[in-house]
This record gives structure tokens, C-alpha cells and sequence, in this order.
């Protein structure tokens, strides 16, 4: 079931990110078995599967916060993990430098400033602090969050809250973009405002990997969907195709509870 | 004695008073961040012997610290008893109020989400920018009330050097009344202390105010 | 309602205060020592405080049919303690200052003549107070030494680099042995006990301020005082006196003692 387009090294275009295998429990618990996906440059994937079926869990095992015990994760056909092996710690960091992760709880830093949230770590990193805050202002306002920049995070809404996240992550300038379930956490009438901004930024082919509970929005967006169900991939493909006409039985029984 | 020599002679132990307060503080809000460190040590051994040693330090009395401190190396080893008694009195009460301010840190390093780790972590930061820029600031926000609380204690706490002799204010002021038969000392000691207290609420108030930009 | 209850509370304390004063045959008489000062006053090795005061006052209590309770006091606190009814008297090697008279405390004759003493350490060659110059000397707070040294013996104190004031005279010993002071200045009777127990501290043989010890009762209890001096001195005449005097733990102090010396003599 995996995307058997994907090649590692020596590919000619390699994706962006591709996994192989990936397994990961928690003490006796299987989360995940046997993943393996790939995302090309440019695209957006959708993950999509009921609560406690891994998805978070694989985008965590893609952005390092959780440890893999077998598989692959590579970036750019270079192995961050290599059969359940991890790169050194040094060219990890390297490796974070390709995506960036937005969370569910947005994880603001609340003591700095929108503007500090969003350029201290490119400016850490030893990029230019002009070009960094010329950078962020541009974000701010693509956010439409332009004069915000001196607000904290609590004078913020959530809406306004994770799309300052979006910006922090953005202003790293990563070649990936993780959303993990970006509007849980909202409010129903300010998840609007968040999707309308990854909607525009899938428009600039901006890569992104969406956990996601918004199914009108993960069909209208997303280039590839993947059901996942009990730690495995159950079935991936054209959101058309997924949505509208599942070969898993599975599948089907997850989308029947959101047609109602 | 007239009064105002009373006040004179004990704001001569206040010097010392203060010296006890300051170098204290110096001491022990740093070496508490390390006891905090090593007692959530992922090292089982080391966050268990931690553990135990802070359980010492708040379980036995202060009183008896400061003796062991100061007069524990004679009997164990015949070592010296030091002659500045600003030595060890200032040793016992660090190792003390360091117990107490690990603690302190402790419940503010474990309130703090673990995702404010992985936003930073993901974001590229290494694991000391973290702490020093990330979670630092945020646990001292939230810890000053308690940290105002020990330090208010200690102002009072410093009237324990006289167990070892130290010639603070209280001291000097025990001094006087027994002389004296009076107990006017005491109460002079009680306004110094209070003028004291009132000093460190003022101060610690105008660092708690500067920290309320967020929440 | 609240008032009958302040009324109460007033009659209370009304008693309370006046209760000391009138005391009868089953009364329990408080006698308030210095729980560390041996030989007169300490915790035995058995766990219970006894004494040479401690003895005298349960055979006093016996003879008069009273029951005995012990308050262990804190020394420079005592007359304090004594006014907050604490306790009773003050009887434990105490020795008798004209400021108590003058402060209205009843004190009964003195049962003890105590001498002051310095202690050095064995090996440090001071053979008198004037070695000591520039010296720093220890002394337990609220003894008859510090009072010494702030009052009649100012200007030997003045010639001391420092005296260092202890709360207890464990402590001012401690100080010595361990090196941080070069003398403790202390009654004789204890110097005697402590050098006895313990090698390479001496007695430096001056005598620094003969004073005399006694019981210290409240101002307005001078019959409870008499009642007590009376029980003494009949103690004293059916040799209960001596026969406690003559234990050994109480060697030190037997040739001090007023009431058996005089009776010698």
C-alpha cells in the first residue's frame, strides 16, 4: 500500500519526506506498524483516522519528539533514521532545520511578543536579525496579523494565537510544514480563519502534512489522503477517490459518522 | 542605657543582620536551581540521593544545622572551630534555604508544559537556550510568591545565627535585656525586623509587577 | 451572654494571679532550673533531671508534703519566666545579683559561694587573667560571668580582644577546645566538672569574683521564700543536707556550700 514511487537515495527527485516501515510502541502498546508513506514537493497530505489511531504519533516520529524503534524516516533522501537507527545528534538538528511543526495547542512561548515568538530562532540560529524581522513582518501580514507584532500570546485570540504559530513555524523557512491538528483547540467559529491560511499557503505549493478532524477541508485541499486506523495505514489515495467511493470497509465506517 | 544607644549597638549587629540575608540569598537561589537540577536527574541514583539530602535539610531543624555546620567538624574531626562565625552560619543557612528554593523551582520546572519543550525543540533550540530562554523566565514568574515567602522567613530566620554565637541583632539585643533587665531589645528587634520585611515585600512586589507583561 | 462570659474570663484570671500567693499543703511547687548546668541542675543518665538543687528541692517538697514539678528555663530568660508563673523559683546555681533585689525578686539566703574562674587550654601558657589581652574569651549568656564582665570586671573584659557571648556553656567549652576562642569564663564549680571529664583544658588558679548563689522567688512571695529557707535549714539539722552534699557527684561543689562549711566552723 505504500507509495512504491518513492525511492530512496539515488531517486531522481527524491520527496521531500519519505517513510519506510516506521514502528513505534509505547511499552507493550503498538502504536504504529509497518507506516511508510512519501510526500512530494509541493503537495499537501492529509492524515486522517479516528483519535488513538497514530496519526499524531507519526508526525511526532517525523519531527523527532518520538523515538521510532525500526523503519526509515528520510528528508531529501537522507536518512534521519535508518532501520531503527538514529542519526547523530548533530545532523539531526541539521534535519529540523527542513521542517517545522505547528501543534494543537499552538505552544506559543506566552513571556515573548508575537514578533519575538516568531524571529528568535532564525536569529539563534545566526541569520541576519534585519532579515529575520523583515521576514516576520512579511508573515504577520500574509497572517493578517500586521500591527500585532508587539501583542503577547494571552492578548491574542486562538485563531489569531495559531496563526502566529503558523508564522513562527514559517519564518524558519522549512522546506515541510507538519500540522497537528491545528484546530482542535479552536473554537468552531475561529477554525475558519486558521484553514483559510494553510489553504492559501497549499495555493503557494507550500509541503504540508495535515492531521486533521476537517474532512470538507482535507478533501478540498490536500493532494493525497491517508486513513490511518490502529497504528496502520489502511488506505491512501485521491481525496476524491477516499471520500467519495473507499475501497475499505474501514474507511467507509469512519466517513459514515461525519456524513451525518 | 538610653534607648538610643540600644538602637545604636544593635544596628551594629544589623550590619551583620544583613550580611547573613544577602550572602544567603547569593548563595542559595543558585545552588537550589542545581539541587533542583540534579534531583529531577534522569540518573536514578543521583535524583535519589538528592531526593534524601533535601529531605534532611527540611526535615531537621535549622538550629541543628547551623550547630553541625559549625561545630560538626570538631567533633568529627578535631578540625578548627572557625572564628568567623559569619562562615558557617552563612554555609548552614545557603544549604538550608537551598533545599527549600529546589523544591520551589522544582514544582515550577514541572508545571510548565512539556509542549513549550517541543516547541522549542522543534524550532531548533538547543536544550540550554531552552531552558535559559523558554522555561526559565516562565518558572520564575510563577514561583515568586513562594520565593517571596522564604525570603521573608529568612529575614526572621537570621535571628538563629545566635545558636552558634554570631553576633547579629537578635543576639546583641538578648544581650542588652539580659544586662538591662529590660525588654524594651526585643521590641526594637521586632521593628527592625519588621522594617526589614516591609523593604524585602516592597522589593519583591516591584519584581513580581515587572513580570506581569504576560500571563 | 458575652458578657457573663467576660465576666468569667475576668474571675479567671483573677484567680490565676492571685492563686501563687495562697498555697496549701497539697500544692505543686515548680522549681525552675537551668536543665544544663551540672552539677547543681542537668539531665541524669538516666533521663530524669537531677542535681544537687534538683535533690535538695524534692527532699524540701517531701518535708513539706508538697508535689514537685520541674521547669527547665531558659537561663537569660529566667526571671521572665519566673513572672509568667512558669514557674515557682528559680533554683539552680544562680547566682544572686543586686539587681535582682532591686527589681523586687524575693531571694533566699545563699546556699553557695561560688567563685569565677578562666579556662584555658592546657597547653597554651596563659597563667593568668592578664595573658589573656587581646584574647578572645568565651562566656555563657546570662551567667553571673557576662554580667561580671559588663559590670564589676568591665575593665578586665576591656582588655580582652573580644568576648564572645554563648547559650550554653557546652558551646563556649566547644569554642575553646576547637580553637576559636583562647579562655571560657565561667563559675568554678562547672569549670571543675567540665575539666575533670575532659583532658587538655586547665583552670587558670585566679580568682575572679566571689559571689554567692540563691533562690529566687517572686516579689510577692515572701513567705513561700521563708517556708523554704525554714524546710532548708531543718534539712541542714537532721543531716539530710550532708548526706546528699556527701555524693560523689557533688565533690566539686561540697567545700562551697554556706550552710555545712558554717556548720563545720
Amino acid at each position: 500500500m505504500a507509495d512504491k514511487r518513492t525511492a530512496g537515495p539515488g531517486a531522481d527527485t527524491p520527496s521531500v519526506l519519505s517513510i519506510r516501515s516506521l514502528q513505534k510502541s509505547f511499552g507493550s502498546l503498538r502504536v504504529l506498524e509497518d507506516i511508510s508513506l512519501s510526500v512530494e514537493r509541493g503537495s499537501v497530505v492529509s492524515i486522517i483516522g479516528p483519535s488513538g489511531s497514530g496519526k499524531s504519533t507519526l508526525l511526532r516520529c517525523a519531527s523527532f519528539l518520538e523515538h521510532a524503534e525500526g523503519g526509515d524516516i528520510l528528508y531529501d533522501g537522507q536518512y534521519a533514521l535508518k532501520d531503527g537507527v538514529y542519526a547523530h545528534k548533530s545532523e539531526l538538528n541539521r534535519f529540523r532545520t527542513r521542517f517545522g511543526l505547528v501543534f494543537q495547542n499552538f505552544q506559543l512561548f506566552p513571556h515573548y511578543s508575537v514578533l519575538r515568538n516568531i524571529s528568535e530562532a532564525p536569529i539563534l540560529h545566526g541569520e541576519n536579525k534585519e532579515e529575520v524581522r523583515e521576514r516576520a513582518y512579511g508573515l504577520l501580514k500574509k497572517m493578517g496579523l500586521e500591527g500585532k507584532e508587539t501583542a503577547y500570546p494571552y492578548q491574542l485570540s486562538g485563531g489569531q494565537q495559531q496563526r502566529v504559530a503558523i508564522a513562527r513555524a514559517l519564518c524558519m523557512r522549512p522546506e515541510i510544514l507538519y500540522f497537528d491538528e491545528p484546530t482542535s483547540a479552536l473554537d468552531p467559529e475561529l477554525t475558519g480563519e486558521v484553514l483559510k491560511v494553510i489553504r492559501q499557503l497549499a495555493e503557494e505549493k507550500m509541503t504540508m502534512v495535515v492531521v486533521t478532524h476537517e474532512m470538507p477541508f482535507a478533501k478540498a485541499v490536500s493532494n493525497r489522503v491517508i486513513f490511518m486506523a490502529d497504528g496502520v495505514i489502511v488506505e491512501q489515495g485521491d481525496p476524491i477517490e477516499v471520500f467519495e467511493n473507499p475501497r475499505e470497509e474501514r474507511t467507509r465506517q469512519f466517513l459514515r459518522v461525519f456524513e451525518r | 542605657m538610653s534607648l538610643t544607644t540600644m538602637i545604636i549597638k544593635m544596628s551594629e549587629g544589623l550590619t551583620r543582620t544583613c550580611a547573613i540575608f544577602f550572602l544567603t540569598l547569593i548563595f542559595s537561589l543558585p545552588l537550589g536551581m542545581v539541587v533542583a537540577l540534579l534531583r529531577m536527574s534522569k540518573v536514578k541514583i543521583v535524583s535519589a540521593v538528592t531526593r534524601f539530602i533535601i529531605t534532611v535539610l527540611r526535615g531537621t531543624p535549622l538550629m541543628l544545622q547551623l550547630l553541625a555546620v559549625t561545630y560538626g567538624p570538631y567533633y568529627l574531626f578535631g578540625a578548627t572551630v572557625a572564628r568567623n562565625k559569619l562562615i558557617p552560619v552563612v554555609i548552614a543557612f545557603s544549604i538550608n534555604y537551598a533545599a527549600y528554593f529546589a523544591e520551589i523551582y522544582r514544582g515550577g520546572i514541572e508545571s510548565i508544559p512539556i509542549g513549550q519543550y517541543e516547541a522549542a525543540e522543534v524550532l531548533g533550540y538547543t536544550k540550554v537556550q531552552t531552558f535559559m530562554r523558554i522555561i526559565l523566565p516562565q518558572v520564575i514568574k510563577r514561583i515568586m510568591p513562594s520565593v517571596t515567602n522564604e525570603v521573608v522567613t529568612l529575614v526572621k530566620d537570621t535571628s538563629m545565627a545566635f545558636t552558634v554565637s554570631y553576633q547579629e541583632m537578635f543576639t546583641i539585643g538578648k544581650q542588652i535585656a539580659n544586662s538591662q533587665t529590660s525588654f524594651t531589645p526585643f521590641l526594637v528587634a521586632g521593628v527592625f525586623y519588621y522594617i526589614f520585611n516591609v523593604i524585602v515585600d516592597y522589593v519583591m512586589g516591584r519584581i513580581e509587577k515587572r513580570l506581569d507583561y504576560y500571563k | 451572654m458575652k458578657k457573663t462570659v467576660l465576666i468569667l474570663l475576668t474571675l479567671v484570671m483573677m484567680v490565676s494571679l492571685l492563686t501563687p500567693a495562697a498555697f496549701a499543703a497539697d500544692k505543686t511547687f515548680i522549681m525552675g532550673i537551668d536543665p544544663e548546668y551540672p552539677p547543681f541542675s542537668y539531665l541524669g543518665d538516666d533521663g530524669e533531671y537531677t542535681g544537687f538543687d534538683v535533690e535538695v528541692c524534692k527532699a524540701v517538697c517531701d518535708s513539706l508534703g508538697w508535689k514537685m514539678e520541674i521547669f527547665g528555663v531558659n537561663w537569660d530568660e529566667k526571671l521572665v519566666q519566673l513572672d509568667s508563673m512558669e514557674c515557682d523559683c528559680v533554683w539552680s546555681g544562680m547566682t544572686i545579683l543586686d539587681s535582682m533585689k532591686e527589681a523586687g525578686y524575693v531571694i533566699s539566703a545563699p546556699y553557695y559561694d561560688n567563685t569565677q574562674v578562666l579556662v584555658v587550654k592546657a597547653d597554651s601558657g596563659f597563667k593568668s587573667s592578664k595573658d589573656l589581652a587581646g584574647k578572645i574569651v568565651a562566656v555563657q549568656l546570662g551567667t553571673s560571668g557576662e554580667s561580671l564582665l559588663n559590670g564589676d570586671l568591665a575593665d578586665m573584659a576591656a582588655t580582652f580582644g573580644n568576648v564572645l557571648t554563648c547559650d550554653s556553656f557546652l558551646k563556649c567549652f566547644t569554642e575553646l577546645q576547637g580553637g576559636a576562642v583562647d579562655a571560657v569564663f565561667v563559675d568554678m564549680p562547672v569549670a571543675a566538672s567540665y575539666v575533670a571529664k575532659h583532658d587538655g583544658i586547665a583552670i587558670i588558679d585566679e580568682n575572679l569574683g566571689a559571689e554567692q548563689y540563691g533562690i529566687a522567688f517572686r516579689s510577692g512571695d515572701a513567705e513561700l521564700c521563708k517556708t523554704v529557707d525554714d524546710a532548708v535549714q531543718a534539712l541542714v539539722k537532721d543531716g539530710t543536707y550532708a548526706k546528699i552534699a556527701e555524693k560523689e557527684e557533688y565533690a566539686d561543689i561540697v567545700n562551697n556550700l554556706l550552710f555545712l562549711n558554717s556548720e563545720a566552723k
